[in-house]
């Protein structure tokens, strides 16, 4: 077997693509490796859920027999990678981060999955996440079956959440990338707090076939990865139609920063509060040097107004509705109440009280924002704002407790970006750009539907121009 | 939607609400029943700002369905 030094634990899908291609070792040395390093470093983070070392290996022998035969899939080929465990592999346990389920086996893969087995990438594992991606609401990080999710930057914070694991993983170098989800926020959070690119497609883009529904509206698929290309060329393979997901855009992704706009062409909305006042005083510094660097890639900066909108009682309501409607068995036959966190419990059994009338009402208010958004973008390309305020919150920190007031007389800035971008299906690009502490701080890019291509191209101009995706947490 | 000073001022309202909200939740409940009623109160709560919401009539959900 050959040696595998720890840059390449942390290295990109192109550069660890051409070491395979030059043979510098081959798949399977790649699959023990970083199989290894997950079973050994996961449980460290509650990242790890199920390590698979044995399909892995035998997937990347596969792969080297096709690689001995020329027969070459594109960049992921004997590409290491980890999933959410709320994605279906057929004859594993799926646990939805929940005691409930602890148990789950489907027969089945995940659409996600199978696409990623058929370009050649190696599934190394599942990753932790909050239970049931945390849709009753959570007070605690600790609202998992594998406990709180560490921070490889400081086990004492919180990885974030739900995907709590992937943005670990990734970090940590256990896996070149991984697969997360996001209802609302739970992509952008831990790639946030764990200084790690992410990519939030627009609704529609991945299928959900596989995957644990918390919300049928509101759910999607999207990577953690090591830079915004990496992020492109794994959303090209999991994209696409697919009869088996009723809400499935029919539409396919195909990575092309040759054929992006010029940047300077691009207008980038955002609201200065929310990188100077808004931000938590430690962050301030890193996101004025961001936006330094953002403007530096050629893009115009523009002052821009979000739509006035009830953006969180709209989400609300509609997540409420549509996993009270999912959940429904749970909840009525009590087993709810083994769920770790008692907030989310009870927000569970609450969601069944939702009146259809306030679901309905909250689906066209939707509508309407959506409209709204379409206005917003007859102004400016693209959206920026923080990917949180601050960096990530000690493990014992409430999460269900707002942070201070803005003064009296602010204007209320980009703050409902991540429900409002979420209600409207937008994707959005998290870019780790600096330091707060010695934690990471992201900016997030939120874009018109269906322009990843947009988004990746202002990120990897961002990213030539700054290392911050590359930095590693501390003892690595 | 239009943006209109009655609904500037009901955004408003619901931020110093929220506030205030946040500032009641220094304690989290004790009991489960308290939990449950609490989070029923913040459904309700949201309900009850949808419902003031102006929502032209021809204005559909966003969802489709197709036989």
């Amino acid at each position: 077997m050959a040696a595998i030094s720890d840059d390449v634990f942390f290295a990109t899908i192109p550069e660890l693509s051409a070491r395979l291609k030059e043979k510098q070792f081959s798949a399977e040395d790649l699959a023990r490796a970083f199989s290894s390093r997950l079973l050994q470093l996961g449980p460290r983070y509650n990242a790890l859920a199920l390590a698979l070392p044995q399909q892995a290996i035998r997937k990347a022998q596969e792969v080297d027999n096709d690689l001995r035969r020329n027969r070459l899939r594109g960049p992921l080929q004997g590409i290491p990678y980890a999933v959410k465990d709320l994605l279906a592999y057929a004859g594993q346990p799926t646990t939805w981060g929940a005691k409930p389920y602890a148990a789950q086996v489907f027969d089945y893969n995940a659409t996600v999955i199978d696409k990623l087995e058929g370009v050649g990438a190696v599934l190394t594992g599942k990753l932790s996440m909050v239970e049931l991606a945390g849709g009753g609401g959570y007070r605690y990080p600790s609202a998992s079956l594998f406990g709180p999710g560490l921070n490889p930057w400081d086990r004492a914070r919180w990885s974030g959440g739900s995907s709590s694991g992937s943005g670990a993983a990734v970090a940590a170098g256990l896996v070149p990338f991984a697969i997360g989800s996001e209802t609302s926020g739970s992509i952008v959070t831990p790639a946030s707090f764990c200084g790690v690119t992410a990519l939030r497609p627009t609704y529609g883009l991945v299928s959900r076939y596989g995957a644990m529904a918390l919300s049928w509206t509101l759910d999607k698929l999207g990577p953690f990865a090591r830079s915004a290309e990496d992020c492109g060329l794994i959303l090209q393979v999991i994209s696409g139609k697919d009869g088996k997901d009723p809400g499935s855009a029919g539409k396919s992704f195909y990575y092309t920063p040759q054929y992006a706009r010029p940047l300077e062409d691009l207008k980038v909305g955002y609201a200065p509060l929310d990188f100077s006042d808004r931000a938590e005083p430690s962050a301030r510094a890193a996101f004025a040097a961001a936006l330094g660097v953002l403007k530096a890639t050629g893009v115009q900066l523009v002052e821009t107004k979000l739509p006035q909108c009830p953006y969180g009682p709209t989400l609300s309501t509609i997540l409420a509705a549509e996993e009270a409607s999912i959940f429904e068995t749970l909840i009525s036959s009590g087993q709810v109440d083994q769920l770790a966190d008692q907030a989310q419990i009870a927000g569970l059994k609450a969601a069944l009280d939702v009146p259809a009338k306030d679901y309905l009402k909250a689906m066209r208010i939707r509508r309407l924002m959506q409209d709204e958004f379409s206005r917003v973008f007859t102004e400016v390309n693209v959206l920026v704002a923080p990917g949180r305020s601050g960096p990530a919150p000690p493990i014992e920190q409430r999460l269900d407790v707002g942070g201070p007031p803005a003064p009296a007389g602010t204007a209320p800035g980009f703050q409902g970006i991540i429900p409002a971008g979420n209600l409207a299906g937008l994707p959005a690009l998290v870019l780790p750009c600096g330091f707060a502490d010695g934690l990471p701080v992201a900016l997030q890019l939120v874009g018109v539907p269906f322009s990843e291509n947009t988004l990746l191209a202002i990120g990897r101009e961002f990213q030539k121009q700054t290392d911050w995706h590359r930095r590693r947490p501390p003892g690595f | 939607m239009k943006v209109t000073r009655r609904r500037l001022a009901g955004a408003l309202l619901v931020t110093a609400a929220a506030r205030a909200q946040s500032a009641a939740q220094a304690a989290p409940p004790r009991t489960p029943e308290e939990e449950l009623k609490a989070a029923r109160a913040r459904l309700q709560a949201a309900g009850d700002m949808l419902t003031k919401q102006e929502v032209p009539m021809a204005t559909e959900p966003a969802f489709q369905f197709k036989a």
